[in-house]
């Protein structure tokens, strides 16, 4: 229900000039609060991967960014084993922090519907 | 006697109806349509994007598999799939000057391909998870063909030694190419523009055509086109082990310049195929060819330069270089032809110009090119080329033709194969 694959306002958010500067603040802040920056992860690092969609997203990142995902990752472990979040430094800005993955999760989303959308074609010759 | 001329009449006529009268040029973009009366249509957007306008070794052949990924207009699936139900054929291939995306479906669903063709050269996105995922598998492919086929690597290694640059690129990417699909979308925009690209339709009215790609082409872009340093012929030898195929020379002339009929000619008359089947031939050099060896001769024309040679195909190094001393033998001896056989070897070539352009891809691959540069496309002029091939001139074509450095080429077991000067070049 909840996380990054759910149903989004984002984009009507982002439409109205008004209702983005109400809530873009509860935005930031609501990011800050739960806490991942402070482990070194970005948001997209947060998604179920443990399915063939978000697999076959992962396999469309440039090796540059799946290496960092992975260090991102492997980091954040240790972190978790010493129960504490990392140095201040370590911290993922708010300007780093982007949509690498989403995008591409997007795309093959569309594209699964697609299929699903041929192979249940009703074909009308006129 | 009467009879005989009428029937040549009727010939001459049939020959017209296979080939394009006219060039019409709408939007920039040159259409040509011949309607032979069959049931299905066929259409080909031909590029002057062949391997010889690469700027990077396997970039062309990329561009060839890249055909019908996801353009602007619709997905890979969904061209897949429409094209599925419309029941058509999607192709694309590629020689060293042209690259030839192909549709060949039922007539009236011409608005439908002419769109998925033409939404390549115009918007195709290029991504880079389709370059990695259905791409890179393709051109590995290719190459691994091309590499499993001794015929095929002793052709393109003739090219390179023949010609160097230009027209002596290879078709396939090497193996590991540092290629990525920025480089592909860069040469795409090199290459995809409006006087690069014609449209060859076949069973469809050239009107509909022309009116169709106006309207395909009415936003696509007008930029130079490619250029390559024209032609010049080197020669050589080169020597490449293989295993698992046969045994292969290749043994080969090359010239700069338009090709001329009187070279289609020598190769018509080296040929050592026979004209009926379980027959060896009347030529001498199927007469001299041991058991085990073949023997094919190769005629390659394009734009400016030529490669005329033969292809010695055998299961041992032994029956090669016997075969090899023999071809070498035909070569030198073609010079000093006689009127008769003059007359067979004029009979043969035309026959083998005339029966090329009976099929689709033989049409595109003779006249497309004619098409695409505005020279004279009809299929007549293929034929009555041959009318002017005397004795004389062939003598002296033939002469300039072999006075240049050879070019040969050995696939194979490289320990035993012959070297050049072994077969008396």
């Amino acid at each position: 229900m909840f996380g990054p694959l759910s149903i989004s306002w984002a984009s009507q958010v982002k439409a109205s000039r008004s209702l983005y500067r109400w809530v873009k603040p509860i935005a930031n802040w609501y990011a800050d609060a739960s806490r991942y920056r402070q482990f070194g992860f970005k948001y997209d690092d947060l998604l179920m991967e443990e399915n063939p969609t978000v697999q076959r997203a992962l396999g469309r990142l440039t090796d540059r960014q799946a290496y960092d995902r992975a260090y991102r990752l492997k980091r954040a472990s240790q972190a978790s084993i010493l129960k504490q979040p990392l140095s201040k430094d370590q911290w993922t800005k708010a300007e780093e922090d982007t949509p690498y993955l989403q995008p591409h999760v997007n795309n093959v989303v569309a594209e699964n519907v697609e299929r699903q959308k041929w192979d249940n074609v009703i074909v009308k010759r006129n | 006697m009467f009879a005989a001329r009428v029937s040549a009449a009727r010939n001459v006529q049939r020959i017209a109806r296979r080939s394009f009268a006219t060039v019409v040029e709408s939007s920039g973009v040159k259409v040509a349509a011949v309607d032979n009366g069959g049931p299905t249509s066929s259409l080909t957007v031909l590029v002057k994007a062949g391997s010889r306008y690469q700027p990077k070794e396997g970039v062309a052949n990329a561009l060839k598999n890249f055909a019908f990924k996801s353009t602007a207009k619709r997905s890979a699936l969904g061209t897949v799939r429409e094209s599925d139900l419309y029941g058509g054929i999607l192709s694309s291939s590629l020689g060293r000057e042209h690259l030839a995306l192909t549709a060949e479906f039922l007539r009236g669903d011409e608005a439908f391909f002419l769109d998925v063709l033409t939404s390549y050269i115009t918007s195709a996105k290029f991504t880079r998870h389709e370059f990695e995922e259905y791409v890179a598998p393709l051109i590995e492919n290719d190459s691994a063909v091309a590499h499993s086929d001794p015929a095929i690597q002793a052709i393109e290694l003739a090219h390179a030694i023949a010609f160097r640059q230009g027209l002596g690129a290879s078709l396939y990417s090497p193996s590991h190419a540092p290629l990525s699909v920025t480089d592909v979308k860069e040469y795409a925009a090199s290459v995809f523009n409006k006087g690069n690209v014609a449209v060859i339709g076949t069973g469809i009215d050239q009107a509909t055509l022309s009116s169709l790609v106006d309207k395909a082409f009415a936003n696509a872009a007008a930029a130079s086109t490619p250029s390559t340093a024209s032609t010049t012929y080197f020669g050589g030898e080169n020597r490449i082990p293989a295993h698992g195929g046969q045994q292969t020379l290749f043994i080969g002339f090359g010239q700069a310049g338009a090709p001329s009929a009187e070279l289609a000619t020598l190769a018509a008359h080296l040929s050592p195929s026979p004209s009926v089947k379980w027959s060896k031939g009347l030529s001498p050099l199927a007469a001299a060819l041991p058991e085990g060896s073949s023997v094919q001769s190769v005629y390659l024309p394009y734009s400016d330069g030529s490669l005329v040679g033969l292809l010695v195909q055998g299961s041992s190094p032994a029956a090669v270089k016997e075969a090899g001393k023999a071809a070498v033998a035909a070569i030198k001896a073609a010079s000093k032809i006689t009127q008769e056989q003059l007359t067979s070897a004029v009979a043969r070539a035309k026959f083998a110009a005339a029966s090329d352009i009976d099929t689709r891809q033989g049409l595109i691959a003779t006249l497309g090119s004619k098409v695409l540069s505005g020279s004279d496309a009809s299929a007549a002029s293929l034929v009555s080329a041959f009318d002017a091939v005397n004795t004389a001139g062939f003598a002296k074509a033939t002469s300039s033709l072999l006075s240049a450095k050879p070019t040969f080429v050995a696939v194979g077991d490289v320990s035993a194969l012959p070297y050049a000067d072994e077969l008396g070049l």
